[in-house]
């Protein structure tokens, strides 16, 4: 059994965020108790001064996770070394305490895919994951997070259960966890799955924060769009989990169609309030 | 001592009436800088007071970006639309509440199905920008036409001194005097008088300030970073044309700009008012010190 190199016991609790975005960052800097924060890592250049509303965020104490997209730390071949030197580097201007990534790949063979992918949970993916995890821990200053995507279909030839592949990744990496709440909502409801088994099956202790996303129902199916409100149902398990092991924070990731400024900020408390975090708004 | 010797033209020598001409002139850049810094200055409150989009808009670019900031409120409201063939405003929902007196006119404008380019000339919201402006004025962030008129006479001033240069070098010339000099001061009061007689600022320092203050506090409704106008409502998308320009009303809803006829360069880059020199674009303080005349600093040369 490895230890994990970075214990859930050192991170303090952030409580409740939000996923910074340019179209709204007029709301997250309007949040008086805002702690914690994530931004898309590649939306920020590892060099050029911050965007004005970020440098903001960063100078009044609020924790900036750069969250990657495009490092491809599930492709068969390495992870581009540019890539890491960026992501490193975004991290490290933000005073990032962590930074996070996909499970996923996302282009193959120098062909982009445009999507985060699944891997076939094989021994062998874990295997090709972690080496490229641990390529990004070596100039990572700081802990990094694993994101598992939504499965939108499963390999043939798939060794491990979701949760067995995840745990096996992070056993593997010391790596933490990020969790998507509505992730696991989504895919538990779309196979008949109880989501409480799948939050039972994963190492709530590594989590090291949560998302949160809205999504919609359409012909049966429930999709995670991160573009329509939190529903109930989510929110409800967001409860559940924390009530097993509470996070350090928990984050609203809203992604497009964004609403009313009063609607955000009523997503925003009702997180708090199945969470038990004191309000940021 | 210098006697008035026979060729000097009008019985003045030339070096006494250079240096009396470049005095004058001088006197009077200085008088009418004054003047406009005290004008201009808006008093102490304009600099605190809190200022509405369709304000900053008017501040900013004048009635026609004040009319923009006023459909953007309207449209993000889900209270007015544009006719796809006609180009003509129309209503698309109830009145919204909290309406200022322009929005309220542009809206039951927009129920006459008036379009937008004849917005200006429609009594109900000419009255309403009449109110607005008076509004600024009175808070001292826009000089009255009154103050802009006694600004000018400045320049009328300076077009005085310009005759009486080209007076005098008419005369010396017919008596074959050296106008060297005389020709470099009126070269530098004729710029000084166009200066003075068309760079008549509307917005006070006051209001200036204000403005790239808003800027500032607003960043986030800046065009590049592709705003959510639904989330930041009616009151973010005006200020967001307001403080942006007219890019911001094409950003929130290009089939309305379009058919609306939006002129997209609506100003974002200060008002100069109806009689400036056109474009507008007097991003200086405008405290007036920057004016082209000042004397050529022609030292005690001969003129005329």
């Amino acid at each position: 059994m490895t230890t994990p190199v970075n214990t859930p016991a050192t991170t303090p609790a952030y409580g409740v965020g939000i996923g910074w975005r340019p179209e709204i960052a007029g709301v997250v800097a309007g949040l008086p108790g805002l702690r914690f924060a994530e931004v898309v890592a590649e939306s920020v250049h590892p060099h050029a001064p911050l965007p004005d509303a970020l440098a903001a965020l960063v100078d009044r104490g609020v924790a900036v996770v750069p969250h990657g997209v495009r490092l491809n730390l599930g492709g068969a071949e390495p992870v581009e070394a540019a890539r890491v030197t960026a992501f490193a580097a975004v991290a490290e201007r933000l005073r990032a305490p962590l930074a996070s990534e996909h499970i996923a790949f996302v282009r193959a063979g120098g062909v982009e895919a445009g999507h985060l992918l699944p891997l076939p949970r094989t021994r062998e993916a874990v295997a090709a994951v972690a080496a490229n995890v641990r390529r990004v821990q070596d100039e990572l200053a700081v802990p990094l997070a694993l994101e598992p995507i939504a499965a939108l279909f499963d390999w043939p030839d798939d060794e491990l259960t979701e949760a067995e592949f995840v745990t096996a990744i992070l056993d593997a990496t010391g790596a933490r966890l990020l969790l998507d709440v509505a992730n696991v909502y989504a895919n538990a409801r779309n196979r008949g799955a109880d989501p409480l088994a799948v939050l039972a099956a994963l190492p709530l202790d590594r989590v090291a924060y949560v998302h949160v996303a809205g999504g919609a129902e359409h012909d049966g199916v429930y999709h995670d769009t991160h573009t329509d409100a939190v529903p109930a149902e989510v929110l409800a398990l967001v409860t559940e989990l924390c009530a097993r092991h509470r996070p350090p924070a928990l984050m609203l990731e809203r992604d497009g169609h964004y609403p009313p400024e009063a609607d955000l900020r009523a997503e925003l408390d009702a997180i708090a309030a199945a969470a038990g975090y004191p309000a940021v708004t | 001592m210098v006697l008035a010797a026979t060729g000097d033209t009008w019985g003045i020598p030339g070096p006494t009436f250079i240096t009396g001409y470049l005095v004058a002139a001088a006197l009077l850049v200085v008088l009418a800088t004054l003047h406009r810094t005290v004008l201009l200055g808006g008093g102490r409150d304009a600099f605190t007071a809190p200022m509405g989009p369709q304000q900053a808009a008017y501040l900013n670019g004048g009635p026609r970006l004040a009319l923009y900031a006023a459909l953007a409120g309207l449209r993000v409201s889900g209270a007015i639309g544009s006719e796809a063939h006609t180009g003509a405003l129309t209503t698309t929902g109830p009145r919204p509440l909290g309406l200022t007196p322009l929005d309220n006119a542009v809206y039951d404008a927009a129920h006459r199905r008036v379009r937008t380019r004849d917005l200006g000339a429609d009594p109900g919201v000419r009255s309403a920008l009449d109110g607005l402006r008076a509004g600024l004025e009175s808070a001292g962030w826009a000089l009255t036409d009154g103050q802009r008129g006694t600004i000018r006479l400045w320049g009328v001033a300076a077009l005085f001194l310009v005759g009486v240069g080209f007076l005098r070098l008419m005369a010396g010339l017919q008596n074959d005097r050296p106008v060297a000099f005389l020709v470099l001061a009126l070269i530098a009061m004729v710029g000084t008088a166009v200066y003075l007689l068309t760079r008549v600022p509307v917005q006070t320092r006051a209001g200036r300030a204000a403005v790239r203050r808003l800027r500032g506090e607003q960043a986030h409704l800046a065009p590049a970073l592709s705003p959510a106008y639904a989330t930041y409502g009616a009151a973010g998308a005006a200020m967001g044309v307001a403080l942006f320009g007219a890019a911001s009303l094409w950003a929130l809803d290009p089939a309305f700009a379009a058919q609306a006829e939006i002129q997209r360069q609506a100003a974002a880059s200060g008002y100069s008012g109806s009689s400036g020199c056109g474009g507008g674009s007097s991003s200086s303080d405008s405290g007036g010190g920057s004016s082209c005349g000042g004397g050529g600093g022609c030292g005690g040369g001969c003129g005329g």
